[in-house]
């Protein structure tokens, strides 16, 4: 009696008796789903989002690469060839850069004459000009590449790379050069180190999830970084959506002093940067987020301070050298730190002082570095928690 | 049923009444605790009179010595007893100074002395002797061993990493804290250099502040100083002082401050906007009023460079010091008015000074009323706040009282310098207002009028 009763029971709560069985297997799977969310939701919270921000071709994609590389399975064999037309793309790009530039200058500057390409190189350097501004690029060759090298080696070449900073020339372009053999080899698969240093620019949004393993491996953090493009575009549109984040790592190539903005010719990286750096401090989704301070590219810093002044910009103009050789690094380092800690102090609300602010100073290609680097930063974001849970 | 029974005559053990004839050796009798002192560990030998008896009072320092020890006269241990007709006991040269004095009395039994001699209490002696030696040797053990343990957590140092270091840290820190001759032994065996060296732009916090909770307990030469001041270390404690517990903030400040000592001392290295935003934090923390002394002396220390000052004014340091006036202790008051006066030197620390709204009432209001060096510097603010801008703030200050507090200062015992700025801080403020008004916001008596 009762089991009718249920039955029918059924029938009568659900609309249409055909659709019965289907009816309470949607209710299950709606269960299901909800209580997936719940389960979700929750450990959710206990993931803690990290995001890096920083002017175009800051070092954050290079420092997503080295996390990826440390805390998870790093790259796989089929990640890694997949960088491979990346890395080619670099190395047409590259010197087509180099070749369109020492004919601006061969036309342009009074020393013209030191600009302008050998004979035997001419009519190489059309062709790898009239190849690197194609949108699909052919694959390197033994003979591709040692015409490019034979272009690179050529003196005007190498006079234009001593000017490389007017251009947009990239980081790894000495790098690559010195490669090509190994570049072009048929059974190439690009190593490590060639993908850090692979240059593409992030579209969009990319993110990994990690747990950095410590010495006692059940530390039970776990990070999600996610990494967005640098290059101008509608920032103010879609950052609000970072709000809540734990920590923003926001990075900086001090190294490029003296350089342009890939999308302005007439703007001053730097300068760029700093703007950047202001209007991100002052998001109101960041009040309570942590700022992570990463002074990059620290390698390239240290070889260019001997040679290339720091008042060169703007933001730098009353900065004065006190002696040489590294002590002159170390103190044009402290100067370029105390500005932007300047800048970070002038640029927060006096409620907001107490946020975490702190600055590292690292050299994203190098692994050890990151590595200790993170250890520190996740050691902060620790004890924030511990603090603001009101434990320390 | 035991036939003989132990005379309970003298209850002391080892002791007995009757012809049982067990003769303890003093050093036995002491270390059984026949007066109650030791507690086991040491074998004394027997020692012979080399260890000097003054010496070893003085080194103990002991609060609880037995009372039979004590001179009745002096309070203190007796070094030479001597026994008079009456039985008691006394230090020799007391009671010949209370003979001097024309006494002759027992000073304890206040009976008249029948016989003015005065023995030598050899028996006394030895027990005192045999007691505070036992009593040495212990603590001379204790100290080799801290010593030894001292130096051992520093050789470990130079090897390990990772957690191994932290709680090697951990120990050195709680080692030195207690004992100095494990501070001496940790420099003598060039601690300081080793713990400098874990000091870098890669140090964790953990690690980072137990060594500065050890360096900070330390005595520092000249050359570990200097090492100390890299920018790479300073930002390093600059650091941890915005991060760390109360302590670990105290022991960064006063670090700091004892490194400022030092000549070659850079000022850029201390223009630092966080160093300067922690020390206000830190001296505006409620929950823990014991950071605020150690912060603003720093800050006073700091302020003497001119960078910093700009700098200190430019956070809103100004203000933020002036509202905590009124709830300070006294030590800490004047370090504040010294910062703030300090301030005034400069033309936006005036600005800054004047624009605050509490400055004149509060500074009217601490004159003549805590020390004679904060009606200083409460004065030499009002003076740099009412040259600014005479009419508007002079009229404000009088209003506040300053005039018959400024008139107290001149009728004070104070300094000369002082009341003579009283004087023309007064006639500065007077030069507004008629004679008669002037004298009314004073509110004085009929007398001094």
């Amino acid at each position: 009696m009762l089991c009718f009763v249920t039955e029918n029971m059924g029938l009568l709560c659900s609309k249409s008796r055909r659709y019965n069985d289907a009816n309470t297997e949607e209710n299950a799977q709606a269960a299901e789903i909800e209580r997936r969310i719940e389960l979700e939701t929750k450990a959710e919270k206990h993931i803690q989002k990290l995001l890096l921000l920083g002017a175009g071709e800051s070092g954050k994609s290079t420092i997503f690469k080295q996390i990826k590389l440390l805390f998870q399975t790093g790259f796989d064999e089929a990640e890694l060839k997949s960088y491979l037309p990346v890395i080619h793309a670099n190395v047409y790009q590259t010197i087509k850069l180099l070749h369109d530039g020492s004919k601006e200058f061969a036309q342009n500057d009074v020393n013209f004459s030191k600009y302008v390409i050998s004979d035997e190189n001419k009519d190489i350097g059309e062709k790898l000009s009239e190849i690197g501004g194609r949108m699909d690029y052919p694959r390197l060759t033994k003979e591709l590449a040692q015409e490019i090298e034979s272009l690179w080696r050529d003196a005007a070449i190498q006079e234009t790379y001593a000017r490389g900073n007017e251009l947009q020339v990239p980081d790894c372009t000495h790098y690559f050069m010195e490669n090509l053999e190994r570049l072009s080899d048929a059974n190439y698969v690009p190593t490590k180190e060639d993908v850090l240093l692979a240059r593409v620019r992030t579209t969009g949004v990319v993110e990994i999830q990690f747990s950095p393993v410590g010495e006692n491996k059940k530390s039970g953090e776990v990070y999600r970084l996610f990494d967005v493009g640098g290059q101008r575009n509608e920032r103010r549109k879609w950052i609000h959506l970072f709000e809540g984040v734990s920590a923003v790592i926001f990075c900086v190539a001090i190294s490029e002093y003296d350089q342009t903005l890939f999308e302005d010719e007439n703007k001053n990286r730097m300068m760029e940067t700093k703007e950047l750096f202001e209007w991100v401090l002052k998001q109101q989704c960041f009040e309570k987020t942590s700022f992570m301070l990463f002074l990059n590219k620290f390698d390239i810093f240290e070889k260019k301070i001997p040679d290339v002044p720091l008042n060169v910009c703007e933001w730098f103009k009353d900065y004065q050298p006190v002696s040489t050789g590294k002590q002159e690094v170390e103190h044009a380092y402290e100067f370029v730190k105390k500005k932007f800690e300047e800048s970070y102090f002038q640029n927060t609300a006096p409620d907001s002082v107490d946020r975490v602010f702190k600055i590292y100073r690292t050299t994203a290609l190098d692994q050890k570095v990151v590595k200790k680097t993170f250890k520190l930063v996740d050691e902060t974001l620790r004890r924030r928690n511990l603090f603001e849970a009101g434990l320390l | 049923m035991p036939m003989y029974q132990p005379s309970k005559r003298d209850m002391v053990v080892g002791f007995e009444g009757g012809g049982d004839g067990q003769i303890l050796d003093l050093d036995t009798a002491v270390k059984d605790g026949v007066l109650g002192g030791v507690d086991g560990g040491v074998v004394g030998t027997g020692v012979g009179e080399k260890l000097d008896l003054r010496k070893m009072i003085q080194e103990l320092d002991l609060c609880e010595v037995p009372t039979v020890f004590i001179c009745p006269i002096s309070l203190e241990p007796m070094q030479d007893p001597v026994t008079l007709c009456t039985g008691q006991t006394y230090e020799r040269n007391n009671i010949l100074k209370w003979f001097n004095l024309g006494h002759f009395t027992c000073p304890t039994t206040m009976q008249e002395l029948w016989d003015d001699s005065i023995t030598p209490n050899t028996t006394l002696y030895r027990l005192i002797y045999t007691w505070f030696s036992q009593k040495y040797l212990l603590m001379k053990k204790r100290s080799e061993d801290v010593q030894g343990r001292a130096s051992e957590l520093v050789e470990t140092l130079k090897k390990v990493k990772g957690q191994a270091r932290v709680h090697a840290l951990k120990e050195l820190h709680h080692v030195v804290a207690v004992h100095a001759t494990a501070r001496k032994s940790v420099i003598d065996g060039g601690g300081v250099s080793v713990l400098s060296s874990l000091l870098g732009p890669f140090t964790s916090h953990a690690v980072g502040s137990e060594v500065i909770g050890i360096l900070v307990s330390l005595t520092l030469d000249s050359e570990s100083k200097k090492n100390l001041m890299q920018p790479a270390k300073i930002s390093l404690m600059v650091d941890i002082l915005n991060e760390g517990s109360i302590e670990t903030k105290i022991n960064c400040t006063r670090l700091i401050e004892s490194l400022i000592e030092e000549k070659d001392f850079r000022s850029e290295i201390i223009s630092s906007h966080s160093l300067l935003v922690g020390l206000m934090r830190l001296v505006k923390d409620k929950r823990h009023s014991n950071g605020i002394c150690p912060g603003l002396s720093l800050l006073r220390t700091v302020c003497f460079y001119k960078e910093v000052k700009i700098l200190l004014v430019s956070i809103g340091a100004v203000s933020q010091l002036v509202e905590l006036l009124s709830g300070m202790e006294h030590e800490c008051l004047e370090l504040a008015l010294c910062v703030l006066d300090s301030l005034s030197s400069i033309p936006e620390g005036r600005v800054a000074l004047k624009d605050c709204v509490s400055t004149i009432p509060i500074m009217v209001r601490l004159l003549m009323r805590i020390s004679e060096s904060c009606t200083q510097y409460a004065l030499s603010i009002l003076w740099s706040v009412c040259k600014l801008a005479p009419e508007e703030c002079s009229s404000i200050a009088v209003d506040a009282g300053l005039a018959a507090k400024l008139l107290l200062v001149i009728q004070s015992g104070c300094n000369p310098i002082l009341k003579q700025q009283a004087a023309e801080l007064l006639k500065l403020c007077s030069l507004n207002y008629s004679d008669t008004i002037f004298i009314s916001k004073c509110k004085l008596t009929r007398t001094i009028q």
